[in-house]
């Protein structure tokens, strides 16, 4: 399927005009005729079959000076992980679990012990063979204290790193300590890439997994290079290798693509303005991720006003999602309401509250807010924050909450404003599981908390949601737990937005969903 | 004579030791707390209070000054607080590939300037000045990020022929970093020449309208002779100070720039390191600035009095 | 930039002949003319902005974003369909009242401590001229980024940090001046009749430096525009989604290739405002015999 943003005047043109001064033309006419046209984006990368061979060049920001290549650490080179390491189960396209290093898993009926059957014939870039002991010592590395893993307060309620069993060298045995009938998909978190056994000391530098790539070089913050493993599982990889590079800023990590410098952009969700920017370009293009950031303001519930519940609410019913996303996105994404599960999760509940500024209005005056100012964060770390923001803040106004929109550095936005500031602008990938999603970031006490909510009673309901090994019904716990979300808690969730990544029209078999990235089928044509 | 050397050599001195304090005193004002910066999420209050000791917060700020001025003498400015690596070496390499930068800058804001200072006095009036003239001005008027920003635009992005941004980090070779020094150098050479052109107009103006230059000129040296003989070296007597002063401008213009480029300079590492806190990094470009500003100025000024038979006489009024 | 050491020689002079001196050199000067006409249309455009557009610079219209020049929005709109003209007009509101307030404060501070050190020389003026030389040896950059980090952004800040660091170099440029006037007899006449420091400097002093304080009160008018926008456009300045041009600047150079009125409105009204106030203090200069281009940079 080609690009379908450009009409052909352009391509035209620059067949006429030649060399130096095309370029400088169809730069102008772009800049002419984009103002008039409605703006349109496509929708995918180039399709086609890659070149076999080559470097792609990837242009990611530079997350910390403390950045490991250890998956369970808190502070990962996100990039580096896929190209690396393999998960025991993943995310297939389709949201449900797949297989990975493990080919099939059951639990027994009570989903109190899981069986994980691991795949033969997989060895690490060193060369050994991967086995269960490196799947069970994978998830003691991230049980352990000293790792400090995130996901550590997500597995440690539930596994015993000493019970863990291994029976034969394919099979692997967890028994949980309370039930639950979807533990498998916690395993789907990028914490959860398999090492090797007795790796924890050297891993964060050797990078030795079972991925399509093998590491050459890695610095913190810094660049970075991967090779092709040809003894890789699955075959190897289109791409000779792969070379990452760190640019802090977002416009000058756009500019390297429009120079050509870069191939692809990581972790980096253009703005409407930039993206029709590069889609009009000779070299570059964008590819969509369909609904896959989740954009939220959360409110701290420990703070005041946000300690009351009412001024929560207020919050939420006082903006329309819908002018969110209009201004924020120019419409490629969709509305939140409030609901942090993603549209496209087979749990999903679409029933809201509408959109009321009136009664916002009146909540906020019994709760003796009236008139309420409040400071809103952003900063430059995602180009959407500020946006959305700005949107938020003008659909607000008409319930007579007056919002400040504060700019904050982007370097230090993660340790100096997150979870410390009463209300900001972040986002997450969407692709967690929602087990995963509600027990990381909304149950009480998880270090992702971002809002600081503590509630029992959703506490217990997320226990017996975990417990009910009924689909339906267990479905149906899960829609509760949205609800309860929706109604108390202190996430405003204006919106999903389509990720927008700029990449090089050399680019072919680009596909990315949720935290998900093939590296095994992406190449390039005619580099 | 001497002692006019040794006079200024010692007032810089001062100069230096009074800036180190107020450096110091400046970053210690700096909110957040250095230890919950470093912690991070997982900052219980005894891991700060552990931290504190061990970067010894703890204890008064005139004895921390002491040791960090004691360390940076011997060249020892302690250990970066997010890269946990030496403070001296980090700093240094950063300090290379802006000097890098600023030697071109340099070169091309010198050259291009006094040409264009010297055409401009000489057609006094005429039209090469009002265009050099209205040109310096509209230069002075634009901000630097303005200019690079254009740049990139021009040659990275319709006009292939430079790279738009670094993708190297501080330990980039010269090699590595050579095809990206010269948009950012151009984009401060265009701001800090638009200076200089004034500059030299002016004093070719006032050389030229001179008595020793009518005189030469009556005895029969051709225009060219003047210029060369008589033009250029009062054009540049005063540039040369412009430069000097300049150098703590371009710090700053740097790290507009640099930001822009994405160029692993010292003016990128003083942005993230106040961004990130992390004070011996921040003191220690403030600090080796500091150095490079005070020898900068003290070489004009001695370089001044060797070219100028008026200054060596009288010294210098302050 | 940087401040030179300068001596300007400044008559004495009487009320009635400075105020014939100044129309003569508003006559005389072009330069100046054009200069401050191009200020004061700047000033008025700021002044009557809600008259001149319609548009709300601030509101969100999601259906015309990024439009080009038409006849609704002479100037396009941008990403979050504001109209940019109305930004622009109204953006000199902000960057004149900050930077305005700024230099205001600056030559204000700079010219009593300037005039103070000069009058009373001996310790007093080595030691301020010690500290100075050590605040100037500091890089701006970061004087203005510890100011704005450690009090937060907003617009006092902002004008306090611009002090912070220009005060000092308006101080050598006042001191230079008023160390002419000192010496001269009715100063030492003053000192005789026994009145205060601060009398003679309201009296005796400052009339005879007013010429340079104009000048530097231009000057450095000029360079805290530009100052302001290069904070904004590193993202320490004004919060959006403040009409400021630094950050109109900042918010859509991506853009520039789809919109390029967006940034290049922005820039013009920046530049033509610094070109005015550039003009201005060169015509004054020029025309009062400051030397101007020494002090400069």
């Amino acid at each position: 399927m080609p690009d379908i943003h450009h009409p052909g005047r352009r391509s035209v043109l620059a067949a006429g005009a030649a060399g130096a001064a095309s370029l400088g033309a169809s730069w102008l006419l772009t800049g002419c005729t984009g103002a008039a046209s409605a703006p349109v984006l496509p929708v995918a990368a180039r399709q086609g079959t890659p070149d076999r061979g080559g470097t792609l060049r990837i242009a990611r920001p530079p997350a910390s000076d403390a950045e490991t290549l250890d998956p369970a650490g808190a502070l990962s080179a996100y990039e580096y992980l896929g190209a690396l390491y393999n998960r025991l189960v993943r995310i297939g396209r389709d949201g449900a679990l797949a297989p990975d290093l493990a080919e099939s898993w059951e639990p027994d009926d009570q989903a109190r012990t899981w069986t994980f059957r691991l795949r033969k014939g997989v060895t690490f870039h060193d060369g050994r063979a991967f086995t269960a002991a490196d799947a069970a010592y994978t998830l003691r590395h991230i049980l352990d204290k000293r790792t400090a893993s995130p996901q550590a307060a997500v597995l440690a309620p539930l596994v015993d790193p000493a019970r863990l069993r291994t029976p034969d060298d394919h099979t692997l045995v967890v028994p949980l300590k309370t039930p639950n009938a979807e533990f498998p998909s916690l395993l789907t978190h990028y914490n959860c890439y398999v090492v090797p056994d007795g790796s924890a000391r050297s891993i964060g530098r050797t990078g030795i997994g079972t991925g399509p790539f093998k590491l050459e070089s890695f610095a913190p913050a810094g660049p970075g290079r991967v090779t092709a493993y040809k003894d890789h599982w699955q075959g190897r990889p289109v791409l000779d290798a792969i070379t990452f590079f760190t640019v802090a800023d977002m416009s000058a990590r756009s500019n390297a693509l429009l120079a050509g410098q870069v191939d692809l952009l990581s972790q980096t969700n253009l703005d409407f303005a930039t993206a029709r920017v590069i889609a009009a370009s000779d070299r570059a293009t964008i590819a969509r991720v369909e609904n896959a950031q989740w954009y939220v303001l959360p409110m701290l519930t420990t703070e005041k006003p946000f300690t009351d519940v009412r001024v929560r609410q207020a919050m939420k019913l006082a903006y329309d999602p819908e002018h969110v996303v209009k201004v924020a996105l120019q419409g490629a994404g969709t509305a939140g309401w409030d609901n942090p599960v993603p549209p496209s999760d087979p749990a999903h509940i679409s029933a809201h509250p509408e959109h009321d500024p009136e009664k916002a209005r009146h909540l906020l005056k019994k709760a003796g807010h009236e008139g309420l100012a409040v400071d809103l964060y952003t900063s430059s770390y995602d180009p959407v924050f500020t946006p959305m923001a700005l949107a938020y803040q003008d659909s607000a106004r008409r319930a007579g909450i007056r919002v400040r929109v504060r700019t904050a550095a982007a370097d230090s936005y993660y340790t100096q404003i997150w979870m410390k500031k009463p209300l900001m602008a972040t986002y997450w990938y969407t692709g967690r599981p929602v087990d995963q999603l509600f027990t990381q970031v909304f149950r009480g006490g998880s270090s992702y908390n971002e809002t600081a909510w503590s509630d029992k009673d959703f506490d217990a309901l997320l226990d017996r949601a975990r417990r009910e090994t009924d689909d339906t019904r267990r479905r149906e716990l899960y829609g509760e737990a949205q609800t309860f979300v929706v109604d108390k808690g202190g996430a405003i969730t204006p919106m999903f937005a389509d990720r927008l990544v700029g990449v090089s029209r050399k680019v072919r078999g680009y596909a990315e969903h949720g935290f998900e990235f093939d590296y095994l089928g992406i190449g390039l044509k005619g580099a | 004579m001497l002692s006019f050397v040794a006079r200024r050599i010692a007032a810089a001195l001062g100069t230096l030791l009074l800036a180190s304090v107020l450096v110091f005193l400046a970053v210690q004002a700096l909110p957040g707390d250095v230890a919950t910066q470093v912690l991070g999420k997982d900052a219980t209050p005894d891991a700060v209070a552990a931290l504190r000791g061990q970067l010894g917060l703890d204890r008064p700020a005139w004895e921390r000054y002491i040791d960090w001025a004691g360390g940076a003498l011997h060249g020892d400015f302690g250990t970066s607080l997010v890269s946990g690596k030496a403070v001296g070496g980090e700093v240094a390499s950063y300090l290379g590939n802006s000097a890098l930068i600023a030697l071109v800058t340099v070169l091309f804001a010198v050259t291009g300037s006094i040409v264009l200072g010297v055409l401009a006095g000489l057609y006094r009036d005429r039209w090469p000045d009002h265009l050099i003239s209205t040109a310096s001005l509209v230069g002075m008027s634009v901000p630097e990020f303005v200019v690079a920003t254009v740049l990139v635009l021009c040659f990275s992005v319709a006009l292939p022929w430079f790279p738009a941004v670094v993708l190297y980090g501080p330990e980039a070779s010269v090699g590595q970093l050579l095809p990206a020094v010269w948009l950012p150098a151009l984009s401060l050479a265009i701001v800090m020449a638009a200076y200089i052109v004034r500059m030299a107009r002016t004093s070719v103006i006032d050389v030229m309208a001179s008595d020793y230059v009518t005189t030469a000129r009556l005895k029969g040296l051709s225009t060219w002779r003047v210029v060369t003989r008589h033009a250029l070296p009062s054009a540049l007597l005063p540039t040369l100070h412009v430069i000097a002063l300049n150098v703590a401008w371009l710090v700053g213009g740097v790290a507009v720039v640099e930001n822009v480029f994405n160029y692993p300079g010292v003016g990128k590492l003083l942005l993230s390191s106040v961004q990130n806190r992390d004070l011996p990094v921040i003191q220690a470009v403030a600090l080796v600035s500091a150095v490079v500003y005070v020898t900068c100025n003290l070489a004009a000024d001695l370089g001044a009095m060797a070219l100028n038979p008026k200054l060596r006489t009288r010294g210098r009024t302050r | 930039m940087t401040t030179l050491d300068t001596a300007p020689v400044a008559a004495p002079a009487a009320a009635p002949a400075r105020a014939v001196r100044v129309w003569r050199t508003l006559r005389s000067s072009r330069a100046a003319v054009i200069g401050l006409s191009v200020v004061a249309v700047h000033v008025l455009i700021a002044l009557l902005a809600p008259l001149l557009t319609t548009y709300d610079p601030i509101a969100n219209s999601a259906d015309e974003a990024l439009l080009g020049p038409s006849r609704q929005h002479w100037a396009g709109t941008d990403q979050y369909g504001r109209d940019v003209l109305a930004r622009v007009l109204y953006g000199g509101r902000y960057a004149l009242g900050v930077s305005v307030t700024a230099t205001l404060l600056t030559v204000a501070l700079g010219t009593v401590i300037g005039c103070a050190a000069a009058l009373r020389g001996g310790r007093f003026d080595d030691v301020l001229g010690r500290i100075l030389d050590a605040v100037l040896s500091v890089p701006a950059i970061l004087t203005l980024l510890v100011v704005v980090t450690a009090l937060g952004t907003g617009p006092s800040v902002i004008v306090l940090a611009i002090a912070v660091v220009y005060v000092p170099q308006v101080v050598r440029v006042v001191r230079g001046a008023a160390l002419a006037v000192v010496p001269q007899d009715y100063v030492t006449a003053a000192r005789a009749r026994g009145e205060g420091t601060w009398a003679i400097l309201r009296r005796e002093i400052l009339p005879n430096i007013t010429d340079v304080v104009c000048v530097e009160f231009a000057m450095r008018a000029s360079w805290v525009v530009l100052l302001i926008s290069s904070l904004s456009f590193l993202g320490f300045g004004a919060d959006p989604p403040t009409p400021d041009w630094g950050l109109m600047v900042a918010e859509n150079r991506t853009a520039i290739t789809v919109v390029p009125m967006a940034s290049l409105a922005p820039i013009i009204a920046l530049a033509t405002l610094v070109v005015g106030l550039n003009l201005a203090a060169d015509g004054l200069s020029k025309a009062w015999g400051v030397d101007r281009i020494r002090e400069g940079s």
